[in-house]
């Protein structure tokens, strides 16, 4: 039971690295995930628990609902991105990424005080569409594969050579015609509809919301992800979404050291790691070697 | 009127201690052009060092529990020493956490990250030693001095005056030697360019090292400040102090000297001007400011010009 809630975090660790990854993979450096997440997550709450007539007559919460939160979630989330996203993306390198952090904190002092985010405490009894983790971990792993398949999709497509383009030289790929303005956009967006599906699903899977799931500390932790893993292809941070957000578990047989250890990792991970563990290099030589033998 | 005198001090005390931490964050991005994530942390220790050093006793929940110093400094003296512990610290921070990634010309983004892994690393071993309680530094420390002063009708707790004082002389001192001095000129040539500064004969690791270690000291001094006019809320408080610190110095412009005293001042009169019924807000202040001038002016009030690649 223990293990199979830890595969869901270890889930939504992933899905929140892709979610930084995305702006990352045209250059734009965005910690407002956490946000996103925490909208989601709202959008849930808020659904399952004031609107009875999500919630049917059985014991478990229908899925059909909860489809329906992941519809609304993502709308309202894409919907922020899209209008957000314009003037925020007019700025650059670390500018862009205090911006995005001051989102996060705006938005977080919003929900602690607002009455109908529940203050403080939050949102409570959010009811369950599933009866143990099991169910989550199948959710978790189907959002996954298809934020994966996009993104592995994204490589082949005029979309994502665009990305690359303007990573690699935003002035250049401008004077080869590719509206930059927009394609930054589009990867904004997307950024924020896969943290609030997530949110969506972490709401549920934790029975309970409040402000302190979108926080500074959570944009920190996300980025991190994906610089441990490597930002240059998505097997980068769903690799350090899932092995960072293992770590603390992993490391509880050490007890009150596990956080000092965690830090030692992301202290640590990018002096010996400069590109992340995964790139795209060293998947061609794994490839490679595999075929040689 | 009077009233408004009171929140006049209070702002500004709040917005000096607010500049002193930025006006850290600005020397090592002068320098580096690099934020130091792990710049919280040494604030945190800053703190904690200060109420060491006045003799206060550790909780119940650490390993150092129960630990005493046998000595009980006047909490100038303290003050001065933490800030010095600080500026250690934060010399270990560059050698461990930038100096690896600076020697291979790495990325500015892999040493925010480590530097943040610095940061827990930093914060967690607070913890451990001394627990997650929050600790505060008594008044009775600043002997002889009255708890407020009647200024016109208007209660003004000495503790802000101190803040004050000590924010603006720090300030004072550190334009004084940014300006007029050797050091405070070599650091400057380091941070307008690097390659040049070299070929002229500086050390430019020397000051690098030498940034880290005024901002580290500057960090702790604010840390035993902060301790001393609120408390110290556990480990965890110099993170928030860090993140505002980090609003604060985007606002005035990063690495702008006078721009990280604007934005202090800013952040901390706007702060005290929140309502006491809508208190809850006053963490929001300083990211709702910041946002909005980002997006009016991207460089900060007082930045230069980015500079755009051609």
């Amino acid at each position: 039971m223990r293990d199979l809630s830890l595969l869901v975090q270890m889930g939504f660790g992933a899905l929140l690295a892709l979610s930084v990854y995305l702006p990352l993979r045209c250059g734009q450096l965005s910690l407002a995930t956490p946000g996103f997440y925490a909208i989601g997550g709202y959008v849930a709450a808020l659904l399952s628990t004031r609107w009875p007539a999500l919630s049917g007559g059985g014991a478990s919460y229908p899925l059909t609902s909860l489809a329906l939160e992941l519809l609304l979630a993502a709308l309202v989330a894409g919907a922020v991105a899209l209008v957000l996203g314009r003037p925020v993306l007019q700025l650059r390198g670390i500018y862009l990424a205090i911006a995005t952090i001051a989102l996060v904190e705006i938005l977080r002092v919003l929900n602690l005080n607002m009455a109908w985010s529940g203050g403080a405490v939050g949102i409570f009894g959010i009811p369950q569409p599933f009866d143990g983790p099991a169910g989550y971990a199948l959710a978790t792993g189907v959002l996954l594969a298809l934020t994966c398949w996009l993104c592995s999709r994204l490589e082949a497509m005029r979309l994502g050579r665009a990305m690359s383009a303007i990573r690699e030289d935003e002035l250049a790929a401008r004077c080869m015609g590719i509206p930059t303005a927009d394609v930054k956009l589009i990867a904004f967006v997307l950024s924020a509809v896969i943290a609030a599906l997530t949110g969506v699903l972490a709401a549920h899977f934790l029975n309970t919301w409040n402000a302190r799931q979108g926080s500074f500390d959570a944009s920190i932790t996300t980025l991190a992800f994906v610089v441990f893993g490597g930002s240059r292809i998505w097997l980068g941070p769903v690799l350090g979404g899932l092995v960072i957000t293992a770590l603390p578990e992993l490391l509880r047989p050490v007890g009150d050291l596990r956080l000092i250890l965690f830090g030692l990792v992301i202290l640590v991970g990018p002096i010996l790691f400069p590109q992340g563990v995964i790139t795209p290099e060293g998947l061609a030589r794994i490839r490679a070697a595999v075929r040689r033998a | 009127m009077v009233h408004l005198l009171q929140i006049l001090i209070n702002g500004l005390a709040s917005g000096a201690v607010y500049a002193l931490f930025a006006l850290g964050y600005t020397l090592v991005f002068s320098v580096l052009g690099v934020i130091n994530f792990a710049h919280g942390a040494v604030f945190t220790i800053g703190g904690y060092l200060t109420y060491l050093l006045i003799g206060g006793a550790v909780g119940a929940n650490g390993l150092l529990a129960g630990l005493q110093l046998p000595l009980a400094l006047p909490f100038w003296l303290a003050l001065g020493l933490a800030g010095a512990g600080s500026a250690l610290v934060s010399l270990v921070v560059e050698a461990v956490a930038f100096r690896p990634l600076r020697k291979r010309q790495a990325e500015p983004l892999l040493s925010l990250i480590s530097s943040l892994g610095a940061g827990v690393v930093l914060v967690n071993l607070v913890q451990l030693l001394m627990g997650a309680e929050s600790y505060s530094i008594p008044s009775s420390t600043l002997a002889g001095l009255p708890a407020a002063l009647n200024l016109g009708g208007a209660q003004i707790r000495t503790v802000q005056l101190l803040l004050l004082l000590v924010a603006t002389l720090l300030l004072v001192l550190l334009t004084l030697w940014l300006e007029g001095s050797r050091g405070g000129k070599a650091l400057q040539a380091v941070s307008e360019d690097p390659v040049t500064a070299r070929l002229l004969g500086i050390d430019s690791g020397a000051m690098i090292r030498l940034a880290f270690a005024v901002s580290g000291f500057l960090a702790g001094v604010a840390g035993g400040l902060v301790g001393l006019s609120v408390s110290i809320a556990g480990p965890y408080f110099g993170i928030g102090y860090g993140l505002k610190g980090l609003g604060v110095l985007v606002l005035g412009g990063l690495g702008s000297v006078p721009g990280a005293v604007l934005g202090g001042l800013i952040v901390g009169l706007a702060e005290a001007l929140v309502p006491s019924d809508f208190s809850g807000y006053k963490d929001g202040v300083a990211f709702a400011i910041l946002f909005l001038v980002l997006l009016l002016r991207p460089r900060g009030l007082l930045g230069k010009p980015l500079a755009s690649k051609v």
